[in-house]
């Protein structure tokens, strides 16, 4: 059915925090939006929202009406997708996630989500290219046969491979064998992989991610009095020639998940510019003198940020070190049965064959957002030393590339072959519920 | 022979032989109407219905009133033999789907038999008008607004905006506007095009543009004989004359406040600042410093002005700063940067060799576009 060499598959990868899509082969991703959704309640709201929808061709703030079968007394919801339908405040408009712990909870938002990215972002008719999906390292049958529905019953997609993050991570570093770290915006999951098969005995994973982070951070500078300003709530103003004031607005009907939306992102930015990986586990007393690095807020307000720069970080490598951080105290169980990074790399080794431990401590692969930060592959590095065994040699790689390792898998060139050797199953199969079962197995099955 | 950049764009198209501090020699609408059999135009009163628009918001959508535009181009225009076809240079807007790409190569080495060419994207060719490399161009186009950072000749495809927004659009506002203020006459949508051209202009700053409201000059404008009816009679007068007042800067303000357009969005200026926020906080000051923009509907009086207040406004992190133009660039060079950007890069790409050749495309197919192309 493709012959021709070049097959211009679609690769998705729909992360907690991020989603991104592009063309197979690519070295980047084409789109890249947050995988959380606006949501407005249409049965909340009277007519005038129903107008306001309507009225503008509204080509830049696309929604999709759905009907939930399951809850008629929700009534029909808009959802919003995209940086830049999120980034514009609507009354009433929650901002939420459809995946919880890694598992998704709410097909119609992933829906909504992928037709963002194809029509949309990539601008193209799903019919006519293969697609690849990158699935979490530990996902289960039922989830696996819904994607296969949706794709071919709604999307009706030529052809569908699903594949482990672990894996793909793996291969986009040219080896079959590897411990992929994957330390992304929700989790952060430790996965060894043997000749392109993930052992699931040895996965381990954590919630703690970059938004946690990223939240951690925010609780942090609230109780030393530096409130984030969300975007949308100021406005500047220029008084007189060179000089400015910034004039603070209300808008009442502001849901307190977008308000909290907006203020993460702030967060992120901050987090992202000032925050590095300590050398040494953090120590109170060692950091109490360190220079305070400014940032300018989008308010024009400048914070000083000082020892949270090196603290939060090491809440990776130290989880128990979140119940010192004022605000967090929700969090002090969960963090407390949370184990640090190197702890989780080293019983994930230790789950595996005696055989293999070698190649894995060798080739310690470092992906996801929160794996950029600056210093975390030294300080990893030097940790893991001291814990693994002696004959060990302990190497943990990440690409140059900053842009590359936050997305793995867009040196995806093997996959193509893949995908056009598979046979493709066809709408009408998807109906046979043997022939499900067939293709469910040759998922379950593995990269090759 | 010159090789030849051709820039379709959803109002106009520029072409020309590459020759970098010229304007195109060909700027030419791309809206046509089709003619009948026997080669008579057809009746005016219906020849709304038969334009033909091969270029929608930035796109080609009509492959077959594309090439006979094309045809119209090369041959006539630029004066090519058949049989002696040159090397062609196209510029392809923001996020052009790959198969569009690949039917556009498709249709020039079959269809046309030229014998080399390139690809590139508007964004970046806009950027080597005015001689940088690297920055953020804005273009404000006629179907669509792209706002794209572009750093080192590549574009940041996953920090760049398309909106589906353009002049057309403001177009259609005028129409909205001027209807209402002058109920008893009937305009064209081109004389709309026309008024907009000649009267929008932008308010300095919110305050002023909220000062229009109450008081603003009202200008006279005569229509063309026979181009308007009223609704009361059916006979068509010989010159109507109607009064445009705050509609004018409402074009400018619809461009910073998109909810006149009924859109949910932001203005232009915090569209651009969000969307360099996005890139790496290192490649920031590049971008900033060299800010471009382009396209037609910047050329209304005041806009540039606005943006570089409105840009004030924001935080001096992140402040962006217009580009000028070098001084031996052509006048107006905001209408056409991006063939002007082509015609340069023209100059480097054939001569050394770089471009697809009919013999690439015999043998690889028209995927070669995207691996020669960038």
């Amino acid at each position: 059915m493709y012959g021709g060499d070049e097959v211009s598959a679609i690769v998705i990868d729909l992360g907690s925090h991020t989603c991104k899509a592009g063309y197979a082969g690519e070295d980047a991703p084409k789109a890249v939006f947050p995988s959380v959704v606006g949501a407005i309640d249409q049965m909340e709201v009277d007519d005038p929202e129903k107008t306001e929808n309507n009225s503008g061709s509204a080509v830049d703030s696309k929604g999709s009406v759905r009907t939930l079968d399951s809850d008629k007394s929700k009534g029909k919801r808009k959802l919003y997708v995209g940086s830049h339908a999120l980034g514009f405040r609507r009354d009433h408009m929650e901002v939420l996630s459809p995946i919880k712990d890694g598992v998704v909870v709410d097909w119609d938002m992933v829906d909504s989500i992928w037709d963002h990215a194809f029509r949309e972002c990539l601008l193209i008719d799903p019919k006519e290219h293969p697609m690849l999906l990158a699935e979490p390292s530990s996902n289960t049958q039922q989830q696996r046969e819904r994607t296969a529905e949706l794709m071919f019953e709604k999307y009706k997609v030529p052809a569908l491979f699903l594949a482990k993050n672990a894996v793909l991570t793996s291969f986009a570093s040219g080896r079959a064998t590897s411990l992929v770290v994957d330390s992304g915006g929700g989790s952060t999951t430790v996965a060894p992989v043997h000749d392109g098969y993930v052992l699931q005995k040895a996965v381990a994973s954590s919630p703690i991610g970059g938004e946690f982070l990223s939240d951690c951070l925010m609780k942090s500078l609230e109780s030393k009095g530096m409130t984030i300003k969300p975007r949308y709530s100021f406005k500047r103003k220029e008084i007189r020639p060179g000089d400015f004031q910034t004039v603070d607005i209300d808008f009442p009907n502001t849901t307190e998940s977008y308000r909290l939306y907006s203020q993460r992102v702030i967060a992120s930015d901050i987090k992202e510019c000032v925050c590095r990986a300590p050398d040494t586990p953090y120590d109170e007393t060692a950091y109490s003198n360190i220079p305070m690095t400014p940032y300018e807020l989008p308010d024009g307000q400048t914070i000083e940020i000082g020892a949270d720069r090196f603290k939060i970080p090491d809440v990776l490598f130290n989880p128990s070190l979140v119940q010192t951080i004022p605000g967090m105290e929700n969090y002090a169980e969960m963090a407390s049965s949370a184990r640090g990074l190197p702890q989780m790399v080293i019983e994930s080794i230790n789950k595996c064959d005696v055989d293999i431990r070698r190649e894995l401590f060798s080739s310690i692969l470092l992906a996801g957002g929160t794996a950029s930060m600056q210093q975390l592959k030294e300080r990893l590095e030097k940790d893991l030393l001291e814990e693994s065994p002696q004959a060990a040699r302990v190497k943990v790689l990440a690409s140059g590339n900053a842009t590359e390792r936050r997305f793995r898998y867009k040196l995806l060139d093997p996959y193509v072959h893949l995908t056009n050797s598979l046979r493709p199953v066809s709408d009408t199969d998807a109906d046979d519920p043997a022939l499900t079962q067939n293709c469910t197995l040759s998922f379950l099955g593995v990269g090759l | 022979m010159e090789a030849a950049v051709v820039d379709a764009g959803s109002k106009l198209l520029k072409a020309g032989p590459a020759i970098p501090d010229q304007a195109p020699s060909m700027i030419i609408p791309t809206q046509m109407k089709r003619m009948l059999e026997d080669g008579s135009v057809a009746d005016s009163a219906v020849s709304e219905d038969i334009a033909v628009e091969p270029v929608v918001r930035g796109f080609v959508r009509d492959w077959d009133a594309m090439e006979d535009l094309l045809n119209h181009v090369l041959y006539t225009g630029l004066g090519w033999e058949i049989g002696n076809e040159g090397q062609i240079l196209f510029t392809d807007p923001l996020a052009t789907p790959k198969s569009v790409r690949e039917q556009l190569v498709q249709l020039m080495f079959e269809t046309f038999n030229i014998s080399g060419f390139y690809a590139s994207e508007q964004a970046v060719l806009s950027l080597y008008a005015v001689g940088r490399i690297s920055g953020c161009t804005v273009d404000i186009g006629h179907g669509k607004i792209d706002i794209a950072p572009v750093i080192e000749g590549a574009v940041q495809h996953i920090a760049s905006r398309r909106f589906e927004v353009g002049g057309i659009d403001l177009t259609k506002l005028l129409a909205q506007e001027l209807g209402k203020s002058n109920p008893l006459v009937n305009i064209s949508m081109s004389d709309v095009e026309k008024i907009k051209e000649q009267y929008s202009c932008c308010a300095e700053d919110e305050l002023a543009y909220d000062k229009t409201k109450n008081s603003c000059q009202l200008e006279k404008h005569t229509l063309p004989m026979g181009s308007c009816e009223t609704k009361k009679t059916a006979s068509l007068l010989l010159t109507c004359v109607i009064t445009i007042g705050r509609e004018k800067y409402n074009i400018g303000e619809a461009l910073f406040q998109p909810s006149l357009l009924g859109l949910e969005a932001h203005g232009i200026v915090e569209q651009l600042v969000r969307s360099i926020s996005t890139v790496s906080s290192d490649n920031h000051r590049q971008l900033l410093e060299n800010t471009v923009l382009c396209g037609g509907t910047v050329s209304m009086p005041g806009f540039e002005e606005r943006f570089q207040k409105e840009a004030s406004l924001s935080s001096s992190a992140i402040r962006p700063a217009l580009v000028k133009p070098p001084e031996y660039m052509p006048e107006n060079l905001t209408m056409y940067s991006a063939w002007v950007g082509g015609a340069i890069l023209a100059k480097v790409v054939f001569p050394q060799n770089q471009h697809v050749t009919k013999a690439d495309y015999d043998e690889t197919g028209p995927s070669i576009v995207h691996r020669k192309c960038f």
